[in-house]
């Protein structure tokens, strides 16, 4: 009998060679802070921190190929919990989490919370719900799952077209976040850095497919994370004495609350279902830090946290990651260190902001300084920041920050060395890289698998499979590079909207497909159509001011329609065959062999008695 | 491997976990914000109670949820033979 083991596969050499890559990056920014003091010119510095770590990734990348199908589609399923956890929680919302996630933060402060713990609420009933019993059927791409759980090709060819749309609207999202990141580190316009981005994702994909992309989505991980937390914790040593930012904020933000109180910062309760979240641009400070419910109201607060959960818990670009773990137990220990990873990051996230508010706060307190502060005029020349010099006395709300540019502006305020601004841009763009990564590759499978060969469960001869598995990964850069380009919209609002569609189409099918026998596959059709129809439909019409629901709500619509349609659907039809149950009972036990790989080993069997 | 019997209370086992993992977790993460801003008066380690709940009060719950998910799930596939081989 074949049996599947926990640590049969796992590469020991894995923390070495990571290791190896964090000193080179380590080297890299030192030496680039030693060049910096000796006066080499700005434009090298940053097109070295720029393209330095793609270099990197893209080595990453080329130095895995794939010979195997198993590798080029599932990694070899041998990434152990630990690095699977790290991709989940970074590709979970990519760089348009870290970035845009701070300035929500520093603009609306308690309020930016509903998006934070809706994504960790997504992992924890992933990890409950979904992710183990994927992991032992083991399909390469949702829709394959859902096509031999229900037996049928119109489920498996529905859920490959609507899965397409919020894949397709995060690839657009994240490239067009990282983009602006690489634009301001080399001062070249957004379109170049696109293409220059594509470029990055095609090259480092396209040897080894999902291998390459683990691994190489692993070091961009490392790097985002070492980014946004080593800038932080030396701010914070220099202002609390201790390197914790992620705890230590606590004394300053009392204090800040104090000052938010005197220099009259607003205090405006939402309705319930306001949902104003600040979008690109300069904005000042819309309401106190820690006051709940200002900006986004009490109702809208519990919608948008359950609407990016169930987003997060669905999402077909991170799905496919948890079947690449040895094991079932790894896949649940993986969900746990994606918790720990989103968590950190969207604490040192909203740490960043404090400090942010903080140091604009020393300012104001002065009352009219006669020359504002050094980092106060770099900030404006650099873009971050407008001020109405004309108010006097200054007060806080005179200072407008771009919602995109508060994390960047961090090392700036503190007067640190440029590097660290282009390390912290250099992060953003490791960051976009994952996420965008992730759903080109989601997608490209979803395409070689699912469409081009969606009418037969019997995949192509090995050779044609992952040729036609590279082509499409080229393929849907290009496209979603194309995408970004075209239609330039807010990163943010693009992926509440893939939240919410993903969380309305695919949530309620593959949550019942698991945990209710009776489901079939006229249940499962109208299920993913009625739950996309609907919050697309309410997208649309809270875009256009028809209904009084922002589009990023649509969830609360979308997820019931979702459920119910499969429910009815399933009922009113004939029960699901005795080979689906047998199919249903056996994921959901952990144990014996991975259902996917045993039955692509029988037909393989029946092929060589065949010829 | 798993005796053909031991399915059935397997799985309600299972089921019974779930349950006890994810409705005490949504519970505490619908209602703790919601009740923010009277917590906010109090304070812990400097921070304002309500805002610490809601940010890193959540997040610990969260990985203590995961944890011990896994922890118990683990236990459960024990006691049926329902675990891997290894």
């Amino acid at each position: 009998m074949i049996t599947t083991s926990r640590t049969r596969f796992v590469n020991p050499r894995l923390g070495a060679y990571f290791g190896i890559f964090v000193s080179l990056l380590t080297g890299l920014v030192l030496l680039l802070m030693i060049f910096e003091q000796l006066g080499t010119s700005e434009i090298v510095l940053r097109w070295a921190m720029l393209l330095g770590p793609l270099v990197l990734y893209c080595a990453i990348g080329l130095s895995v190929p794939s010979r195997e199908a198993l590798d080029f589609f599932a990694s070899g399923r041998r990434v152990p919990a630990g690095y699977t956890g790290l991709g989940l929680a970074s590709a979970a919302m990519g760089a348009t989490g870290i970035v845009a996630m701070t300035g929500t933060f520093f603009l609306i402060g308690f309020d930016a919370l509903c998006l934070v713990i809706g994504g960790l609420a997504g992992f924890v009933i992933m990890a409950v719900m979904l992710a183990p019993f994927l992991r032992k059927f083991g399909a390469f791409t949702v829709p394959s799952y859902l096509g031999r759980r229900f037996e049928s090709k119109p489920v498996r060819i529905l859920a490959a077209a609507l899965i397409a749309v919020p894949l397709l609207l995060l690839l657009a999202a994240e490239l067009g976040m990282g983009a602006s990141a690489a634009a301001w580190l080399s001062g070249q316009p957004r379109g170049p850095m696109v293409l220059l981005l594509v470029v990055a994702m095609v090259v480092t994909v396209v040897v080894g497919g999902m291998r390459s992309f683990n691994w190489s989505s692993s070091g961009q991980a490392i790097a985002s994370l070492l980014a946004l937390i080593v800038p932080v914790a030396i701010v914070a040593v220099m202002v609390t004495n201790f390197p914790l930012p992620q705890l230590t904020h606590g004394p300053l933000l009392r204090q800040l609350v104090y000052n938010e109180a005197s220099q009259g910062v607003p205090v405006v309760p939402a309705s319930q279902l306001d949902f104003m979240l600040p979008g690109e641009g300069f904005a000042s400070v819309a309401k106190r830090f820690t006051a709940p419910f200002g900006s986004v109201g009490p109702l809208a607060f519990v919608i948008a946290m359950l609407t990016v959960m169930t987003g997060v818990a669905a999402s077909p670009w991170l799905l496919p990651r948890v079947t690449m773990t040895p094991g079932v137990y790894e896949t649940r220990k993986s969900l746990g260190w994606a918790t720990v990873f989103f968590g950190l990051t969207m604490l040192t996230a909203a740490s960043v902001s404090v400090f942010m508010r903080d140091f604009i706060m020393d300012v104001v307190k002065e009352g009219s300084p006669a020359r504002l502060p050094d980092w106060m005029q770099e900030l404006v020349r650099l873009g971050f920041m407008q001020f109405d010099a004309t108010a006097s006395p200054l007060i806080f709300m005179s200072f407008k920050l771009a919602r995109d540019t508060v994390l960047l502006s961090l090392p700036v305020a503190a007067g640190l060395p440029n590097v660290f601004a282009y390390l912290a841009a250099a992060g953003i763009v490791a960051a976009a890289l994952v996420a965008a990564t992730a759903a080109t590759v989601a997608l490209a499978n979803v395409l070689t698998e699912d469409v081009i060969n969606g009418l037969s469960w019997e995949p192509m001869p090995k050779g044609a499979r992952m040729l036609v598995g590279r082509i499409a990964i080229a393929g849907v850069a290009l496209l979603g590079g194309a995408f970004t380009l075209l239609a330039p919209t807010d990163p943010l609002r693009l992926l509440l909207w893939c939240f919410a569609i993903t969380g309305s189409t695919l949530f309620p099918v593959l949550v019942l497909s698991i945990w209710w026998k009776r489901m079939n596959a006229f249940g499962a059709l109208a299920g993913l159509a009625c739950g996309f129809t609907v919050a697309v439909l309410t997208i649309l019409a809270g875009e256009a001011h028809v209904i009084g629901l922002a589009g990023a709500l649509a969830g609360i619509v979308g997820l019931p329609a979702g459920a119910l349609g499969a429910l009815l659907a399933s009922l009113a039809t004939p029960g699901p065959t005795r080979s689906m149950l047998e199919l249903v009972r056996e994921i959901r036990i952990p144990g014996g062999e991975v259902v996917y790989d045993r039955e692509m080993r029988l037909m393989r069997l029946k092929n060589r008695e065949r010829g | 491997m798993m005796e053909r019997k031991e399915r059935k209370p397997y799985w309600r086992h299972t089921k019974w976990q779930m349950l006890a993992s994810v409705v005490p977790f949504l519970v505490l993460i619908i209602v703790l914000p919601l009740y923010a801003s009277s917590l906010n008066g109090a304070k812990f380690l400097g921070f304002p109670l309500g805002y610490f709940l809601s940010a890193h009060g959540i997040a610990l719950i969260a990985i203590f949820t995961v944890a011990s998910f896994v922890n118990r799930q683990d236990a459960i596939d024990h006691w049926h033979g329902a675990h891997e081989d290894n």
